[in-house]
Protein backbone atom coordinates (compact mmCIF):
# COMPACT_ATOMS: atom_id res chain seq x y z
CA UNK A 1 0.00 0.00 0.00
CA UNK A 2 1.50 3.38 -0.68
CA UNK A 3 0.13 7.10 -0.63
CA UNK A 4 0.03 9.49 1.62
CA UNK A 5 -1.41 9.01 5.29
CA UNK A 6 -4.43 11.68 5.82
CA UNK A 7 -5.82 12.32 9.21
CA UNK A 8 -9.54 13.37 9.26
CA UNK A 9 -10.67 16.61 11.41
CA UNK A 10 -12.31 14.29 13.80
CA UNK A 11 -8.78 12.51 14.84
CA UNK A 12 -7.74 16.11 15.18
CA UNK A 13 -10.79 17.06 17.23
CA UNK A 14 -10.13 13.95 19.36
CA UNK A 15 -6.63 14.78 20.53
CA UNK A 16 -5.64 15.86 23.99
CA UNK A 17 -9.27 14.92 25.14
CA UNK A 18 -8.33 11.83 26.87
CA UNK A 19 -8.30 13.70 30.15
CA UNK A 20 -11.88 14.66 30.47
CA UNK A 21 -13.41 13.66 33.73
CA UNK A 22 -16.84 12.97 35.32
CA UNK A 23 -17.11 12.71 39.03
CA UNK A 24 -19.68 11.32 41.79
CA UNK A 25 -19.60 11.40 45.57
CA UNK A 26 -22.11 8.93 45.79
CA UNK A 27 -21.00 5.64 44.86
CA UNK A 28 -22.40 2.16 44.20
CA UNK A 29 -19.63 -0.72 44.57
CA UNK A 30 -20.57 -4.04 42.29
CA UNK A 31 -18.39 -6.97 43.15
CA UNK A 32 -17.79 -10.28 41.69
CA UNK A 33 -15.35 -11.93 44.02
CA UNK A 34 -14.66 -14.61 41.75
CA UNK A 35 -15.11 -13.25 38.42
CA UNK A 36 -12.42 -15.04 36.31
CA UNK A 37 -13.27 -18.68 37.80
CA UNK A 38 -16.90 -17.68 36.94
CA UNK A 39 -16.19 -16.77 33.00
CA UNK A 40 -13.84 -19.92 32.87
CA UNK A 41 -17.14 -22.06 34.07
CA UNK A 42 -19.39 -20.30 31.26
CA UNK A 43 -17.11 -21.40 28.90
CA UNK A 44 -16.98 -25.14 30.30
CA UNK A 45 -20.16 -26.18 31.98
CA UNK A 46 -19.29 -29.52 32.67
CA UNK A 47 -16.71 -28.19 35.75
CA UNK A 48 -19.87 -26.47 37.64
CA UNK A 49 -20.50 -29.41 40.07
CA UNK A 50 -16.61 -30.52 40.09
CA UNK A 51 -13.94 -28.80 41.75
CA UNK A 52 -11.65 -26.25 40.09
CA UNK A 53 -9.46 -23.91 40.36
CA UNK A 54 -8.20 -21.44 37.79
CA UNK A 55 -4.01 -20.57 37.68
CA UNK A 56 -2.48 -17.48 38.48
CA UNK A 57 -1.49 -15.46 35.42
CA UNK A 58 1.74 -14.71 36.68
CA UNK A 59 2.82 -17.55 38.21
CA UNK A 60 1.00 -21.03 36.56
CA UNK A 61 2.43 -22.94 39.53
CA UNK A 62 -0.06 -21.35 41.72
CA UNK A 63 -3.92 -21.31 42.31
CA UNK A 64 -5.54 -17.75 41.82
CA UNK A 65 -9.30 -18.21 41.98
CA UNK A 66 -10.94 -21.53 43.56
CA UNK A 67 -14.80 -23.24 43.47
CA UNK A 68 -16.39 -23.64 46.11
CA UNK A 69 -16.41 -27.43 46.40
CA UNK A 70 -12.48 -27.51 46.08
CA UNK A 71 -12.24 -25.06 49.31
CA UNK A 72 -14.73 -27.73 51.04
CA UNK A 73 -11.92 -30.36 50.24
CA UNK A 74 -9.08 -27.39 51.69
CA UNK A 75 -7.65 -26.24 48.55
CA UNK A 76 -7.24 -22.61 49.01
CA UNK A 77 -6.03 -19.26 46.50
CA UNK A 78 -1.98 -19.19 46.37
CA UNK A 79 -1.53 -22.76 47.13
CA UNK A 80 0.63 -24.60 44.68
CA UNK A 81 -0.54 -27.09 42.23
CA UNK A 82 1.06 -30.20 43.85
CA UNK A 83 -0.24 -29.12 47.16
CA UNK A 84 -3.85 -28.58 45.71
CA UNK A 85 -3.99 -31.96 43.94
CA UNK A 86 -2.72 -33.21 47.07
CA UNK A 87 -5.72 -32.80 48.90
CA UNK A 88 -8.02 -33.14 46.01
CA UNK A 89 -7.02 -35.62 43.25
CA UNK A 90 -10.11 -34.52 41.17
CA UNK A 91 -9.37 -30.88 41.19
CA UNK A 92 -9.66 -29.05 37.62
CA UNK A 93 -7.11 -26.68 36.51
CA UNK A 94 -7.94 -24.13 34.54
CA UNK A 95 -4.85 -21.60 32.56
CA UNK A 96 -5.66 -18.45 33.73
CA UNK A 97 -7.20 -16.07 30.36
CA UNK A 98 -7.00 -12.41 31.00
CA UNK A 99 -7.95 -11.18 27.88
CA UNK A 100 -11.34 -13.02 27.61
CA UNK A 101 -11.91 -12.10 31.47
CA UNK A 102 -11.33 -8.53 30.30
CA UNK A 103 -13.60 -9.29 27.49
CA UNK A 104 -16.53 -9.99 29.26
CA UNK A 105 -15.92 -7.23 32.33
CA UNK A 106 -15.98 -4.84 29.52
CA UNK A 107 -19.29 -6.22 28.36
CA UNK A 108 -20.93 -5.80 32.02
CA UNK A 109 -19.59 -2.26 32.04
CA UNK A 110 -21.16 -1.42 28.57
CA UNK A 111 -24.64 -2.07 29.82
CA UNK A 112 -24.17 -0.23 33.14
CA UNK A 113 -22.90 2.35 31.16
CA UNK A 114 -27.10 2.37 30.32
CA UNK A 115 -27.14 3.29 34.22
CA UNK A 116 -24.78 5.72 34.77
CA UNK A 117 -22.42 7.69 32.59
CA UNK A 118 -19.91 7.79 35.69
CA UNK A 119 -18.39 4.33 35.51
CA UNK A 120 -14.89 3.58 37.30
CA UNK A 121 -13.90 -0.07 36.94
CA UNK A 122 -11.40 -0.77 39.66
CA UNK A 123 -10.14 -4.05 39.38
CA UNK A 124 -11.45 -7.19 37.39
CA UNK A 125 -15.05 -7.98 38.97
CA UNK A 126 -15.11 -4.52 41.05
CA UNK A 127 -16.72 -1.54 39.52
CA UNK A 128 -17.85 1.45 40.64
CA UNK A 129 -20.83 3.58 39.66
CA UNK A 130 -21.54 7.26 40.38
CA UNK A 131 -25.26 8.10 41.18
CA UNK A 132 -24.67 11.97 42.06
CA UNK A 133 -27.97 12.64 40.62
CA UNK A 134 -29.87 9.95 39.37
CA UNK A 135 -32.60 10.11 42.14
CA UNK A 136 -35.09 12.07 39.67
CA UNK A 137 -34.20 9.29 37.07
CA UNK A 138 -33.93 6.27 39.13
CA UNK A 139 -35.30 7.02 42.36
CA UNK A 140 -34.51 5.99 45.62
CA UNK A 141 -30.69 4.63 46.86
CA UNK A 142 -33.21 1.35 47.04
CA UNK A 143 -34.40 1.84 43.87
CA UNK A 144 -31.21 2.34 42.02
CA UNK A 145 -29.47 -0.36 43.56
CA UNK A 146 -32.39 -2.40 42.55
CA UNK A 147 -31.91 -1.29 38.73
CA UNK A 148 -28.54 -2.04 39.18
CA UNK A 149 -29.24 -5.84 39.81
CA UNK A 150 -31.39 -6.27 37.58
CA UNK A 151 -29.41 -4.59 34.62
CA UNK A 152 -26.79 -7.10 35.91
CA UNK A 153 -29.17 -9.62 35.96
CA UNK A 154 -30.02 -8.57 32.01
CA UNK A 155 -26.08 -9.06 31.78
CA UNK A 156 -26.46 -12.17 33.19
CA UNK A 157 -29.26 -13.72 31.28
CA UNK A 158 -27.15 -12.37 27.78
CA UNK A 159 -23.39 -13.89 29.38
CA UNK A 160 -24.79 -17.23 30.39
CA UNK A 161 -27.80 -17.92 28.17
CA UNK A 162 -30.48 -20.09 29.07
CA UNK A 163 -30.20 -23.73 30.34
CA UNK A 164 -26.62 -23.33 32.05
CA UNK A 165 -26.06 -23.29 36.05
CA UNK A 166 -23.16 -20.91 36.60
CA UNK A 167 -24.47 -17.86 38.05
CA UNK A 168 -22.14 -15.68 40.02
CA UNK A 169 -22.66 -14.07 43.34
CA UNK A 170 -22.36 -10.29 43.21
CA UNK A 171 -21.81 -8.08 46.32
CA UNK A 172 -23.62 -4.61 45.63
CA UNK A 173 -22.46 -1.84 48.53
CA UNK A 174 -24.16 1.76 48.07
CA UNK A 175 -22.71 4.92 49.74
CA UNK A 176 -21.02 8.54 49.97
CA UNK A 177 -17.54 7.73 48.61
CA UNK A 178 -15.77 4.64 46.89
CA UNK A 179 -14.65 3.48 50.09
CA UNK A 180 -17.80 3.31 52.10
CA UNK A 181 -19.44 1.61 48.86
CA UNK A 182 -16.88 -1.18 48.96
CA UNK A 183 -16.90 -1.88 52.21
CA UNK A 184 -20.80 -1.74 52.24
CA UNK A 185 -20.33 -4.52 49.48
CA UNK A 186 -18.00 -6.63 51.37
CA UNK A 187 -20.96 -6.93 54.36
CA UNK A 188 -23.26 -7.45 51.71
CA UNK A 189 -24.56 -11.40 51.44
CA UNK A 190 -24.32 -12.29 47.97
CA UNK A 191 -27.09 -10.59 45.79
CA UNK A 192 -28.06 -8.14 47.96
CA UNK A 193 -27.20 -4.84 48.87
CA UNK A 194 -26.06 -2.59 51.85
CA UNK A 195 -26.77 1.05 51.62
CA UNK A 196 -25.12 3.11 54.19
CA UNK A 197 -26.63 6.65 54.52
CA UNK A 198 -24.68 9.48 55.32
CA UNK A 199 -26.12 10.11 58.41
CA UNK A 200 -24.74 6.11 59.68
CA UNK A 201 -21.41 6.97 57.21
CA UNK A 202 -18.87 7.68 59.69
CA UNK A 203 -20.35 5.46 62.22
CA UNK A 204 -20.34 2.00 59.99
CA UNK A 205 -16.67 2.23 59.22
CA UNK A 206 -15.27 2.98 62.18
CA UNK A 207 -17.00 0.20 63.05
CA UNK A 208 -15.35 -1.81 60.40
CA UNK A 209 -12.15 -4.21 61.28
CA UNK A 210 -8.91 -3.29 59.67
CA UNK A 211 -8.78 -5.95 57.01
CA UNK A 212 -11.16 -3.68 55.25
CA UNK A 213 -8.55 -1.82 54.20
CA UNK A 214 -6.61 -2.61 51.23
CA UNK A 215 -3.03 -2.46 52.61
CA UNK A 216 0.12 -4.90 52.43
CA UNK A 217 0.42 -7.75 54.93
CA UNK A 218 3.02 -6.03 56.30
CA UNK A 219 1.81 -2.85 57.34
CA UNK A 220 -1.91 -4.95 58.58
CA UNK A 221 0.71 -6.65 61.03
CA UNK A 222 1.98 -3.82 62.46
CA UNK A 223 -1.55 -2.22 62.93
CA UNK A 224 -2.42 -5.29 64.37
CA UNK A 225 0.71 -5.12 66.94
CA UNK A 226 -0.03 -1.93 68.02
CA UNK A 227 -3.55 -3.36 68.82
CA UNK A 228 -5.00 -1.49 66.03
CA UNK A 229 -7.95 -4.32 65.23
CA UNK A 230 -10.91 -1.64 64.21
CA UNK A 231 -11.14 1.29 62.06
CA UNK A 232 -11.87 3.07 64.86
CA UNK A 233 -9.10 2.50 66.79
CA UNK A 234 -7.06 3.95 63.84
CA UNK A 235 -9.21 7.36 64.12
CA UNK A 236 -8.64 7.84 67.36
CA UNK A 237 -5.18 8.32 66.95
CA UNK A 238 -3.50 11.41 66.52
CA UNK A 239 -3.26 11.73 62.57
CA UNK A 240 0.20 13.19 63.30
CA UNK A 241 1.19 9.95 64.47
CA UNK A 242 -0.12 7.76 62.07
CA UNK A 243 1.36 9.91 59.50
CA UNK A 244 5.14 9.71 61.49
CA UNK A 245 4.67 5.66 61.53
CA UNK A 246 3.21 5.20 58.18
CA UNK A 247 3.61 8.11 56.01
CA UNK A 248 1.20 8.97 53.03
CA UNK A 249 -0.16 5.94 53.31
CA UNK A 250 -0.55 6.40 56.88
CA UNK A 251 -2.66 9.53 56.44
CA UNK A 252 -4.62 8.67 53.83
CA UNK A 253 -5.69 5.61 55.87
CA UNK A 254 -6.06 7.62 58.60
CA UNK A 255 -8.63 9.94 56.68
CA UNK A 256 -10.56 6.96 55.38
CA UNK A 257 -11.53 5.38 58.53
CA UNK A 258 -11.91 8.46 60.04
CA UNK A 259 -14.33 9.58 57.26
CA UNK A 260 -12.44 12.60 56.79
CA UNK A 261 -12.56 11.99 52.74
CA UNK A 262 -14.47 11.42 50.42
CA UNK A 263 -13.10 9.86 46.90
CA UNK A 264 -15.22 9.77 44.18
CA UNK A 265 -16.24 7.97 41.59
CA UNK A 266 -13.92 9.07 38.35
CA UNK A 267 -15.79 8.43 34.75
CA UNK A 268 -14.12 9.29 31.28
CA UNK A 269 -15.96 11.45 29.32
CA UNK A 270 -16.38 8.80 26.13
CA UNK A 271 -14.02 9.71 23.36
CA UNK A 272 -14.72 11.08 19.86
CA UNK A 273 -14.56 8.80 17.64
CA UNK A 274 -11.16 8.00 16.01
CA UNK A 275 -10.70 7.87 12.57
CA UNK A 276 -7.92 6.53 10.74
CA UNK A 277 -7.66 7.11 6.39
CA UNK A 278 -5.37 6.53 3.80
CA UNK A 279 -5.79 8.30 -0.06
CA UNK A 280 -4.70 5.88 -2.69
CA UNK A 281 -2.59 7.90 -5.54
CA UNK A 282 -4.44 5.36 -7.97
CA UNK A 283 -7.79 3.76 -7.11
CA UNK A 284 -7.30 0.28 -5.60
CA UNK A 285 -10.08 -2.50 -7.03
CA UNK A 286 -7.96 -5.37 -5.50
CA UNK A 287 -9.71 -6.65 -2.39
CA UNK A 288 -7.04 -8.55 -1.56
CA UNK A 289 -5.46 -5.06 -0.81
CA UNK A 290 -8.38 -3.54 0.50
CA UNK A 291 -8.43 -5.81 3.41
CA UNK A 292 -4.50 -5.06 3.67
CA UNK A 293 -5.49 -1.45 3.83
CA UNK A 294 -7.92 -2.38 6.35
CA UNK A 295 -5.92 -3.82 8.95
CA UNK A 296 -2.69 -1.03 8.62
CA UNK A 297 -6.06 1.38 9.34
CA UNK A 298 -7.04 -0.42 12.11
CA UNK A 299 -3.47 -0.95 13.99
CA UNK A 300 -2.74 3.02 13.67
CA UNK A 301 -6.29 3.76 14.98
CA UNK A 302 -5.80 1.53 17.89
CA UNK A 303 -2.60 3.30 18.78
CA UNK A 304 -3.91 6.43 19.06
CA UNK A 305 -3.21 8.06 22.66
CA UNK A 306 -7.15 8.96 23.24
CA UNK A 307 -7.25 4.98 22.89
CA UNK A 308 -5.91 3.98 25.36
CA UNK A 309 -8.26 2.77 28.52
CA UNK A 310 -10.81 1.76 25.68
CA UNK A 311 -11.87 -0.81 23.99
CA UNK A 312 -13.64 -1.06 20.91
CA UNK A 313 -17.59 -2.20 19.77
CA UNK A 314 -18.88 -0.62 17.10
CA UNK A 315 -16.33 -0.10 13.90
CA UNK A 316 -17.29 1.42 10.37
CA UNK A 317 -15.05 1.46 7.29
CA UNK A 318 -16.27 3.90 4.32
CA UNK A 319 -14.39 4.89 0.86
CA UNK A 320 -14.73 7.13 -1.96
CA UNK A 321 -14.85 5.47 -5.07
CA UNK A 322 -13.43 6.93 -8.43
CA UNK A 323 -16.58 8.12 -9.68
CA UNK A 324 -17.67 9.94 -6.39
CA UNK A 325 -20.05 7.58 -4.88
CA UNK A 326 -19.33 6.37 -1.54
CA UNK A 327 -18.94 2.90 0.07
CA UNK A 328 -19.26 2.54 3.68
CA UNK A 329 -20.61 -0.83 6.02
CA UNK A 330 -20.76 -0.41 9.68
CA UNK A 331 -20.09 -3.40 12.32
CA UNK A 332 -21.22 -3.94 16.05
CA UNK A 333 -18.64 -6.42 17.53
CA UNK A 334 -20.04 -9.40 19.53
CA UNK A 335 -17.66 -8.76 22.25
CA UNK A 336 -15.33 -5.20 23.17
CA UNK A 337 -12.16 -5.77 22.07
CA UNK A 338 -8.77 -4.03 21.51
CA UNK A 339 -7.68 -6.56 19.30
CA UNK A 340 -6.72 -5.84 15.91
CA UNK A 341 -7.83 -9.42 14.46
CA UNK A 342 -10.87 -9.35 16.06
CA UNK A 343 -11.79 -5.47 14.72
CA UNK A 344 -10.46 -6.69 11.09
CA UNK A 345 -12.54 -9.79 10.90
CA UNK A 346 -16.15 -8.62 10.49
CA UNK A 347 -15.24 -5.91 8.45
CA UNK A 348 -13.15 -7.73 5.71
CA UNK A 349 -16.37 -10.24 5.75
CA UNK A 350 -18.70 -7.76 5.06
CA UNK A 351 -15.95 -5.90 2.31
CA UNK A 352 -16.54 -9.69 0.25
CA UNK A 353 -20.19 -9.93 0.99
CA UNK A 354 -20.56 -6.07 -0.23
CA UNK A 355 -17.84 -4.68 -1.77
CA UNK A 356 -16.99 -1.25 -3.26
CA UNK A 357 -18.89 -1.09 -7.03
CA UNK A 358 -15.80 1.08 -8.23
CA UNK A 359 -12.41 1.56 -7.52
CA UNK A 360 -11.34 3.15 -3.83
CA UNK A 361 -9.27 6.29 -3.88
CA UNK A 362 -10.00 7.10 -0.27
CA UNK A 363 -9.97 4.36 2.67
CA UNK A 364 -11.05 5.19 5.76
CA UNK A 365 -11.54 3.25 9.40
CA UNK A 366 -14.53 5.00 12.14
CA UNK A 367 -14.05 3.32 15.60
CA UNK A 368 -17.44 4.66 16.96
CA UNK A 369 -18.03 3.03 20.29
CA UNK A 370 -16.24 2.65 23.22
CA UNK A 371 -16.04 0.86 26.25
CA UNK A 372 -13.82 1.43 29.31
CA UNK A 373 -11.11 -1.65 29.87
CA UNK A 374 -9.89 -2.65 33.62
CA UNK A 375 -6.81 -0.45 33.98
CA UNK A 376 -5.42 -3.49 35.22
CA UNK A 377 -5.41 -6.02 32.18
CA UNK A 378 -5.35 -2.81 29.71
CA UNK A 379 -1.32 -2.73 31.55
CA UNK A 380 -1.54 -7.10 30.69
CA UNK A 381 -2.63 -5.81 27.23
CA UNK A 382 0.55 -3.62 27.01
CA UNK A 383 2.41 -6.31 27.75
CA UNK A 384 3.96 -7.72 24.61
CA UNK A 385 5.14 -11.23 25.93
CA UNK A 386 1.48 -11.59 27.30
CA UNK A 387 -0.62 -10.70 24.54
CA UNK A 388 1.85 -12.86 22.71
CA UNK A 389 1.21 -15.35 24.88
CA UNK A 390 -3.10 -14.64 24.53
CA UNK A 391 -2.51 -14.63 20.89
CA UNK A 392 -0.36 -18.44 20.72
CA UNK A 393 -3.39 -19.98 22.71
CA UNK A 394 -6.06 -18.72 20.24
CA UNK A 395 -4.13 -20.30 17.73
CA UNK A 396 -4.02 -23.24 19.46
CA UNK A 397 -7.48 -23.32 20.40
CA UNK A 398 -8.51 -22.90 17.11
CA UNK A 399 -6.15 -25.68 16.19
CA UNK A 400 -7.45 -28.26 18.70
CA UNK A 401 -11.09 -27.69 17.83
CA UNK A 402 -10.31 -28.54 14.51
CA UNK A 403 -8.49 -31.42 15.44
CA UNK A 404 -11.26 -32.50 18.18
CA UNK A 405 -13.79 -32.21 15.00
CA UNK A 406 -12.29 -34.68 13.14
CA UNK A 407 -10.58 -37.00 16.00
CA UNK A 408 -12.85 -36.74 18.86
CA UNK A 409 -10.13 -36.56 21.27
CA UNK A 410 -6.77 -33.27 20.63
CA UNK A 411 -4.13 -35.72 21.83
CA UNK A 412 -2.44 -32.35 23.18
CA UNK A 413 -0.72 -32.91 26.55
CA UNK A 414 0.56 -30.51 28.76
CA UNK A 415 3.49 -31.19 31.71
CA UNK A 416 2.39 -30.02 34.60
CA UNK A 417 4.59 -30.17 38.16
CA UNK A 418 2.59 -32.60 40.92
CA UNK A 419 5.71 -33.09 43.16
CA UNK A 420 8.54 -31.50 41.82
CA UNK A 421 10.82 -32.23 45.04
CA UNK A 422 9.65 -35.85 45.51
CA UNK A 423 12.37 -38.04 45.87
CA UNK A 424 10.18 -40.68 43.48
CA UNK A 425 11.60 -39.53 40.04
CA UNK A 426 8.09 -40.94 38.37
CA UNK A 427 5.87 -38.39 40.99
CA UNK A 428 7.60 -35.00 39.86
CA UNK A 429 5.76 -34.38 36.82
CA UNK A 430 2.47 -35.32 34.61
CA UNK A 431 0.72 -35.19 31.49
CA UNK A 432 -2.54 -33.86 31.43
CA UNK A 433 -4.59 -33.13 28.45
CA UNK A 434 -4.14 -29.65 27.09
CA UNK A 435 -7.93 -28.03 27.34
CA UNK A 436 -7.42 -24.34 27.27
CA UNK B 1 -7.04 -29.67 31.33
CA UNK B 2 -8.26 -32.10 34.01
CA UNK B 3 -6.40 -34.06 36.06
CA UNK B 4 -8.55 -37.13 36.23
CA UNK B 5 -6.77 -38.07 33.31
CA UNK B 6 -3.31 -37.38 34.39
CA UNK B 7 -0.72 -39.44 32.96
CA UNK B 8 2.84 -39.41 35.57
CA UNK B 9 5.98 -39.09 33.41
CA UNK B 10 9.21 -40.54 33.67
CA UNK B 11 8.10 -44.40 34.86
CA UNK B 12 10.44 -46.45 35.96
CA UNK B 13 10.96 -49.44 33.23
CA UNK B 14 12.12 -52.99 34.25
CA UNK B 15 15.80 -54.00 33.48
CA UNK B 16 17.95 -56.68 33.95
CA UNK B 17 21.13 -55.68 35.35
CA UNK B 18 24.29 -57.71 35.83
CA UNK B 19 26.30 -56.80 39.10
CA UNK B 20 29.38 -56.79 40.17
CA UNK B 21 31.12 -59.02 43.40
CA UNK B 22 30.14 -56.09 45.19
CA UNK B 23 26.78 -54.96 44.04
CA UNK B 24 27.22 -52.76 41.42
CA UNK B 25 25.96 -52.83 38.48
CA UNK B 26 28.23 -53.73 35.48
CA UNK B 27 25.66 -53.81 32.50
CA UNK B 28 22.22 -52.82 31.73
CA UNK B 29 19.75 -55.20 29.57
CA UNK B 30 16.25 -53.84 28.53
CA UNK B 31 14.24 -51.96 26.18
CA UNK B 32 15.20 -47.93 26.45
CA UNK B 33 12.64 -46.45 24.80
CA UNK B 34 8.88 -46.28 25.88
CA UNK B 35 6.89 -47.47 22.97
CA UNK B 36 3.15 -47.40 22.43
CA UNK B 37 0.75 -50.06 22.72
CA UNK B 38 -0.41 -50.61 19.18
CA UNK B 39 3.30 -50.71 17.87
CA UNK B 40 5.38 -53.92 17.88
CA UNK B 41 8.49 -53.58 19.43
CA UNK B 42 10.34 -54.09 16.51
CA UNK B 43 8.49 -51.46 14.61
CA UNK B 44 8.98 -49.02 17.49
CA UNK B 45 12.51 -49.59 17.39
CA UNK B 46 12.54 -49.57 13.58
CA UNK B 47 14.30 -52.73 13.58
CA UNK B 48 16.69 -52.52 16.36
CA UNK B 49 14.81 -54.40 18.95
CA UNK B 50 18.02 -57.01 18.78
CA UNK B 51 20.21 -54.37 19.98
CA UNK B 52 18.07 -52.61 22.73
CA UNK B 53 18.34 -56.02 23.85
CA UNK B 54 22.07 -56.30 24.24
CA UNK B 55 23.74 -55.79 27.68
CA UNK B 56 24.77 -52.11 27.79
CA UNK B 57 28.02 -51.63 29.64
CA UNK B 58 27.75 -49.26 32.76
CA UNK B 59 30.78 -46.46 32.05
CA UNK B 60 30.71 -45.13 35.43
CA UNK B 61 28.62 -44.89 38.70
CA UNK B 62 28.19 -40.88 39.26
CA UNK B 63 26.30 -41.28 42.34
CA UNK B 64 24.39 -44.05 44.47
CA UNK B 65 21.74 -42.90 47.20
CA UNK B 66 18.89 -45.04 49.13
CA UNK B 67 15.22 -44.25 49.51
CA UNK B 68 12.87 -45.03 52.40
CA UNK B 69 9.44 -44.28 52.18
CA UNK B 70 5.67 -44.57 52.74
CA UNK B 71 6.41 -47.07 55.75
CA UNK B 72 3.06 -46.61 56.79
CA UNK B 73 1.09 -47.78 53.88
CA UNK B 74 2.92 -49.60 50.88
CA UNK B 75 6.71 -49.04 52.04
CA UNK B 76 8.96 -48.37 49.33
CA UNK B 77 12.69 -49.58 49.84
CA UNK B 78 15.08 -48.47 46.88
CA UNK B 79 18.52 -48.22 46.32
CA UNK B 80 19.49 -45.46 43.44
CA UNK B 81 22.23 -44.99 41.22
CA UNK B 82 23.04 -41.98 39.05
CA UNK B 83 25.43 -43.82 36.09
CA UNK B 84 26.53 -43.31 32.19
CA UNK B 85 25.79 -46.09 29.63
CA UNK B 86 28.34 -47.26 27.02
CA UNK B 87 27.33 -43.88 24.38
CA UNK B 88 27.06 -41.46 26.77
CA UNK B 89 23.42 -41.99 27.96
CA UNK B 90 22.91 -40.66 31.39
CA UNK B 91 20.17 -42.46 33.65
CA UNK B 92 18.87 -43.66 37.02
CA UNK B 93 18.80 -47.19 38.00
CA UNK B 94 17.14 -48.62 40.70
CA UNK B 95 16.77 -51.36 42.69
CA UNK B 96 13.69 -52.49 44.29
CA UNK B 97 14.81 -53.60 47.63
CA UNK B 98 11.36 -55.33 48.73
CA UNK B 99 11.32 -57.77 45.44
CA UNK B 100 14.66 -57.40 44.07
CA UNK B 101 13.67 -56.23 40.71
CA UNK B 102 15.74 -53.46 38.76
CA UNK B 103 14.40 -50.07 36.87
CA UNK B 104 15.27 -47.07 35.44
CA UNK B 105 14.40 -43.68 34.67
CA UNK B 106 15.35 -40.85 32.76
CA UNK B 107 16.83 -38.25 35.20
Amino acid sequence: MTGAAKQLPRWERGAGTADRTLRSELAVCLWFPQFALHCELQRHSDLAVRPTAVLAAEDSRRLWQVSPSARRAGVKPGMTVSQAIGLCPCLSLLEADPVHYDEQFSNLLLVLSDVSPVIEPAELGRVYIGVDGLEPLHGSPEQQVAMIQQTVATWQQMEIGQGEISTPVVHLGWGRGKFTAWVAATRARPDEAVIISEAKRVEFTASQPIAVLRIDPDMHRRLWQLGIKRLSDLARLPEIAVTSQFGTMGRRLWSLAAGKVVDPVVGREIPEPIVAAIDFPNPVADRGMLAHALDRLIARALRHPQRTGWRIFGVQASARQENGASWMVAVTLRDPTADRYHIAEPLKVRLTQTPPTRAVETLAVEFTRFVRGTDELQLFARDANSSARAGRQRALRTAIREIRARYIHSGLYQIVEVQPHSRLLERRYALIEYDP
Amino acid sequence: MTPNKLQPLNLPRPVQVCLDGTGLPLSVTGSHTVVPPHRSAHDRNGGKEASEHRPRPVVSIIEVWRVDDEWWRQPISRRYLEVVLEGGRHVVLYEDLNTGDWFMQRI
